[in-house]
């Protein structure tokens, strides 16, 4: 790591005045745990860290009806996870920060820290924006609010302008009665998934109401695939219609190639994931075929 | 330079010491306070081998700069006996084949603690899970699962 | 020889065979103990090295200047100032840092030491290398092809070559009635120890070099520093620290301690040079690559009668053990087989412009025992045979001497293939039928021999330990041999305190310093335990038969009368107070005219044969050989192409567990290290520059990763062994790979002959099946 300044600021406006001042030569830290890679393998040299952990109104998770959840930028997924209202209301969230990375991380790396961090082989952002989660930006100018999706605009690259901070993550009320993320690793041994995909429903019996159904990990921002999602609604759930939507996501998505995995095996894999967490919209056999 | 002065208890005793921004957790716990039970064996917070307690909660203290831990509390391996008795744990380790070479033991004790302090009575497949972010090469993680199963019905007393 | 002496013992004082703690438990579950890297000195500066992103390149020109000038800096050295004589294992080729041209990305370049890491590694970016790249030896294929360029000048790129032949192989081939051919490929495995390579270094005040290094050759060590820096072997002190794992990694090839024993010996001053896991990486020698052509011949028996293999490895840039590596890939399988007379091998190692290759657990075992195994069942279908009945059928037993000359004392082959058949159910799993679902299960098995000591580096391959009793009636061993984490000073003091009738924990086992250690060549080839395990128990007994003589001579009493027990000697008959402690018995053995500190040095050397001295590679080179099989159930997702391994049963004939403990665990370690190989490791190269030089991207098993390994112990009674014990740290490390490879294609029937098992190579296989099945049914339509 070189050498640089830790400045710790209290709010908000003070930390977009810093951001302001030093420009590139700047970075902030949360959790560190991205952070920390990049420093000590020198690819990234700020001279100056700016510190969130003294910034007041980064913590928290409340939740009101009317706006739905509201989870400070600085929450670890440890916190996530152990929400009782984000495990009552959310457990889509719950169940994938409770499994994500590693119990460490789990503990140290912070959803905003996350989000900013734009690295696409993660679960949250896939996850988050299946559940339409609203970005709050704060800086001196003032707040404002972006949907995840546009937020990540690339490889490791966000719509966070050089001044602003995350300091909030929203998630609309919950109106699905069905949620799934799932994460699909290319061996048990790996430590990043080769894909994620989550998929929210709203069911009547084994008919689909309305779906929202994002590809990640695999793509370098998550891909919400709207053509897979408008042939579910309205549709009972069999393996014929599984099979049409997963191959309608695997066409879909325009995965990376790298050393990880080249693209058509990719796409095959998604093609998979995708056919076998829709099945999961209804009952399963213990082969994961679904029953009637 | 540029340089913090922090505020850290570490196994119980409160330290106060001026230290490099740039300096990590791992290397302020092994170098500034003599702790070397705390590892270093990669650059990737893959390996586990520098896992310490923040607060109770394990952490890789790789993945931290030492400031970060300003006004927190450390738990290291160094720290995990009382009164010269070794932790269940630790006894239980050395009985079950639990560690052989003994470089990722200490983080891999805390990873223990952590997984013991969610669920007194882990499945052997939680176990697992909570040894996620630690690596072994010597056993084969047979001897560490069983070591922990083992350490666990013994705290719970049965 | 036998050495089983345990009817002699007393009572319950002997832990032999039953689990035992390891002796240095302590302080390595309280973090004291001390690595590499947790060692430091007044005055120790830090060194880190800058190394090539070139695989092959001209170095043109260096440029420390601004380095130099970098405050907290000490010292920016490049290859101009090493010693200009060229060191290596046989060849010379290497020198401390390169000069002139670099041969593979991640050659050391220039070395830096500054008062801190971190003031190193600033160092590091400020130093500018000019570099002429220069054309790549890309593989060992194309470093054998005419023309092209040289790694080393005047090598042809070749570095060795074995050609062994036997009886009459074609006739051989002739006369079988079913003869099968097939190429296999292996690639690189890091050993991936956890302890990143670590040495301090320092002069004395009397100008001697010590080196504390993570090291399991500490003797050898200092022979090559010694070599290496123009100094006599008396000038150099090798001290072992705690050795955080090794697996073959820490011997006389990585460059880690020899570059910081020439800074600290060149500067004056202690340096650290601790290794990043990049580093690491980069400089640690990798198991070699090979490829591997086998052709078999059975007869109507199911006999295997006649062999062929050749064998093309890769080196890499320089050579250091990879020579003995492929000699071991050639040559040692072939002992598995009962009736084999007839056998051809041709062996050819390539100098290429990946990074060196060398030792790495199994030392050219895994390579061709995933070969072996995979030709062995692929012969056994043609044949309609059982797999382990074939091999059963051909397995070595004890009393053989084999195709390559190997006598077997003791041979556990045949019981590790009935324990694991029955660990596995094995004959109720094959009578299944088969899954066709979209999870397919199969199993599969494999076996494999190892040696147990291998006389190789000159006609010596003993052991001595140095036995001291203090006046507290304690023992302090010392040995040349090294604990790295396999249980060696367990094993060491078990078998001691076995002879003296004391506990373990009376038995202080010293980490090698070469000023005061006897002399050994350290803890490679499986050797420590049946080597300096036998060393260990004859300087027991000398204690022992030394004691008991002051005993008798003491009290009065013939030898014959006295009972050794609980750390006291005491007459057997009706005189409860004749008695005498150790710690009485060790003071009275120094105060006495013409007396002298309990002490003795054992040796041995065991009785085997420098087959490497001879061109034909003939002879008996071990005391003893190790067996072991494993039988895997996976279960192949046919969507994903993953394996996921269900269940497996791995059995160990190591002759006689002299802790059940350790040998379980180095059984289970060795498994998961093989199946890490077989399907989750593997080395990516472009242009010969490691794409995945870390942890994240190299995957080695995590604990979610491994079904619970379950091990076998089979007691096969070594008569060169102590107490018939053999060495069981790496023989499990061969058979797993291809048990896997047999399993999935039990399951899903694809064979796959290039390792590692992957996802994508597992469903092209069942694409191709699809096609050929379509194909056939095109034709029949």
């Amino acid at each position: 790591m070189r050498d640089f300044d830790y400045l710790m600021p209290e709010t908000v406006g003070e930390v977009s005045g810093l951001l302001a001042r030093l420009g590139d030569d700047c970075r902030m830290i949360a959790g560190g745990t991205a952070l920390l890679l990049a420093l000590r393998q020198r690819m990234v040299t700020p001279t100056h860290l700016v510190s969130l952990a003294r910034v007041r109104g980064l913590r928290g998770i409340t939740y009101d009806p009317r706006d739905g959840l509201r989870i400070g930028a600085l929450t670890t997924h440890a916190a996530v996870a152990r929400s009782p209202l984000v495990r009552q209301r959310y457990p889509v969230l719950a169940d994938m920060a409770s499994r994500l990375a590693n119990p460490q991380v789990r503990n140290q790396g912070t959803l905003g820290g996350n989000l900013c961090y734009a690295d696409p082989t993660t679960d949250p952002p896939t996850c988050l924006a299946a559940l339409e989660a609203m970005l709050v930006l704060g800086s001196a100018r003032g707040y404002r609010y972006l949907p995840v999706t546009d937020f990540l605009v690339d490889y490791y690259a966000s719509a966070l302008e050089p001044d602003e901070v995350l300091t909030e993550i929203r998630i609309p009320a919950p109106r699905f009665d069905f949620g799934y993320h799932a994460r699909f690793h290319r061996t048990a041994a790996e430590h990043r998934p080769l894909i994620n995909l989550a998929l929210l429903a709203r069911r009547d019996g084994d008919v689909v109401g309305e779906a929202r159904l994002v590809v990640g990990a695999t793509t370098v921002v998550p891909t919400r695939v709207a053509a897979a999602e408008a042939v579910l609604a309205g549709r009972r759930v069999t393996a014929a219609l599984a099979r049409e939507a997963a191959d309608i996501v695997a066409e879909a998505i325009d995965p990376v190639s790298d050393i990880r995995g080249g693209s058509a095996f990719r796409r095959d894999m998604v093609r998979v994931v995708a056919r076998r967490t829709i099945e999961r919209l209804v009952e399963q056999d213990s082969e994961g075929r679904i029953v009637a | 330079m540029s340089r913090v002065t922090i505020e850290v208890v570490v196994n119980g005793q409160p330290h106060r010491a001026e230290i490099p921004a740039r300096r990590l957790l791992a290397d302020f716990i092994r170098d500034d306070l003599f702790l070397t039970g705390t590892k270093r064996g990669c650059e990737t917070g893959v390996c586990g081998a520098c896992s310490v307690l923040l607060d109770g909660e394990v952490v890789k203290s790789c993945l931290s700069l030492a400031v970060q831990a300003e006004g927190h509390e450390i738990t290291t391996v160094e720290g995990i006996t009382s009164g010269g008795e070794l932790h269940p744990l630790q006894a239980s380790f050395a009985e079950h084949g639990g560690f052989q070479c003994g470089y990722c033991t200490p983080g891999m004790l805390m990873a223990a603690i952590a997984i013991l302090n969610e669920s007194p009575s882990p499945t052997e497949a939680e176990v697992r899970a909570g040894l996620s972010g630690n690596l072994c090469r010597c056993t084969g993680y047979v001897g560490i699962v069983e070591s922990i199963m083992a350490a666990a019905e013994k705290m719970r007393g049965t | 020889m036998t050495m089983t002496t345990q009817a002699r013992l007393d009572g319950d004082a002997s832990t032999i065979g039953r689990p035992t703690p390891q002796v240095n438990a302590q302080e390595k579950l309280t973090g004291r103990a001390l690595y590499g890297g947790d060692f430091r000195t007044p005055g120790m500066l830090h060194l880190k090295v800058l190394r090539s992103p070139y695989a092959h390149a001209r170095i043109i020109s260096i440029d420390t200047a601004a380095a130099s000038a970098l405050p907290g800096v000490h010292a920016v050295l490049t290859g101009d100032d090493t010693p200009d004589r060229l060191t290596g294992v046989h060849r010379k080729q290497h020198r401390i840092l390169a000069t002139s041209k670099v041969r593979f990305v991640g050659e050391e370049v220039v070395a830096v030491a500054a008062i801190d890491e971190d003031t190193a590694r600033d160092a590091l970016d400020l130093v500018r290398v000019e570099y002429e790249p220069l054309p790549l030896v890309h593989n060992m294929d194309e470093a054998l092809s005419p023309g092209t360029i040289e790694v080393h000048e005047s090598t042809g790129n070749l570095s060795i070559e074995y050609k062994v032949e036997r009886g009459d192989v074609d006739s051989a081939f002739a006369r079988a009635a079913l003869v099968h051919e097939a190429t296999y490929e292996t690639t690189s495995q890091y050993p991936g120890y956890l302890e990143p390579m670590a040495t301090v270094a320092w002069v004395e005040g009397d100008g001697r070099l010590v080196v504390r290094a993570s090291t399991q050759t500490a003797f050898l060590q200092r022979n090559r520093f010694a070599e290496a820096l123009g100094l006599p072997v008396s000038a150099v002190r090798v001290i072992q620290s705690t050795v955080g794992g090794a697996f073959g990694g820490k011997t006389v090839e990585e460059c880690n301690s020899l570059i910081c024993a020439w800074m600290a010996y060149r500067l004056g001053r202690p340096v650290r040079f601790v290794n990043s896991r990049l580093d690491d990486f980069l400089g640690a020698r990798s198991s070699p690559a090979e490829r591997i052509w086998l052709k078999m011949g059975v007869d109507n028996q199911g006999l295997i009668i006649a062999k062929e293999v050749k064998i093309l490895a890769d080196c890499g840039a320089y050579e250091g053990l990879a020579t003995h590596v492929l000699q071991v890939s050639l040559v040692r399988s072939d002992n598995m087989h009962r009736y084999l007379k007839d056998v051809r091998l041709h062996g050819r190692l390539a100098f290429t412009n990946h990074p060196p290759r060398g030792a790495v657990r199994g030392f050219g075992g895994p390579q061709a025992a995933f070969a072996l195994n995979s030709h062995m069942a692929e012969l056994a279908e043609k044949l309609g045979i059982d797999p382990v009945e074939f091999m059963r059928r051909n397995a070595v037993r004890a009393g053989d001497t084999t195709v390559h000359g190997f006598e077997l004392g003791s041979a556990g082959l045949t019981e590790c293939l009935d324990q694991v058949s029955e660990g596995i159910g094995w004959i109720t799993k094959k009578a299944r039928r088969p899954d066709t679902g979209l999870k397919r299960r199969g199993i599969g098995f494999a076996g494999a021999i190892h040696v147990s000591g291998n006389r190789e580096m000159g006609n010596w391959d003993g052991s001595i330990v140095t036995a001291r009793m203090t006046t507290d009636g304690r023992v302090t061993l010392s040995t040349g041999e090294s604990d790295m984490g396999q249980g060696a000073y367990t094993m060491l003091a078990q078998c001691c305190a076995s002879e003296l009738a004391i506990p373990v924990s009376h038995v202080t086992v010293l980490p090698t310093d070469t000023d005061v250690s006897p002399y050994g060549h350290g803890s490679i080839a499986s050797r420590v335990t049946i080597l300096a395990g036998n060393a260990a128990i004859r300087a027991g007994r000398e204690i022992r038969g030394r004691l008991l003589a002051l005993a008798s001579e003491t009290l009065g009493v013939p030898e014959g009368d006295l009972t050794v027990s609980g750390g006291e000697i005491f007459a057997t008959s009706a005189l409860p107070n004749r008695r005498l402690t150790f710690g009485e018995l060790a003071r009275m053995h120094i105060y006495r005219h013409g007396g002298e500190e309990l002490r003795v040095t054992a040796t041995y050397d065991p009785p085997t044969f420098l087959a490497m001295s001879r061109p034909d590679q003939y002879g008996n080179v071990a005391p003893g050989y190790s067996f072991a099989a494993q039988a895997v159930e996976v279960e192949v997702d046919t969507e994903t192409g993953q394996v996921e391994i269900l269940e497996t049963f791995v059995s160990d004939d190591c002759g006689k567990a002299i802790n059940p403990l350790a040998v379980h665990g180095q059984t289970c370690g060795a498994a998961a290290m093989s199946i890490g190989w077989a399907l989750y490791e593997e080395m990516k190269f472009q242009d010969c520059q490691l794409l995945n030089g870390n942890f994240a991207d190299y995957t080695m098993p995590t604990a979610e990763s491994l079904p619970n390994i379950q091990s076998g112990i089979i007691e096969s009674l070594e008569p060169n062994g102590p107490y018939g014990a053999k060495g069981a740290s790496e023989t499990a490390m061969l058979p797993g790979a291809a048990a896997i490879a047999n399993a999935v294609y039990d399951a899903v029937g694809v064979r796959i002959r290039e390792l590692p098992i992957t996802p994508e190579k597992i469903l092209a296989g069942l694409r191709e099946q699809e096609a050929t099945a379509a194909a056939r049914e095109r034709r029949h339509a």
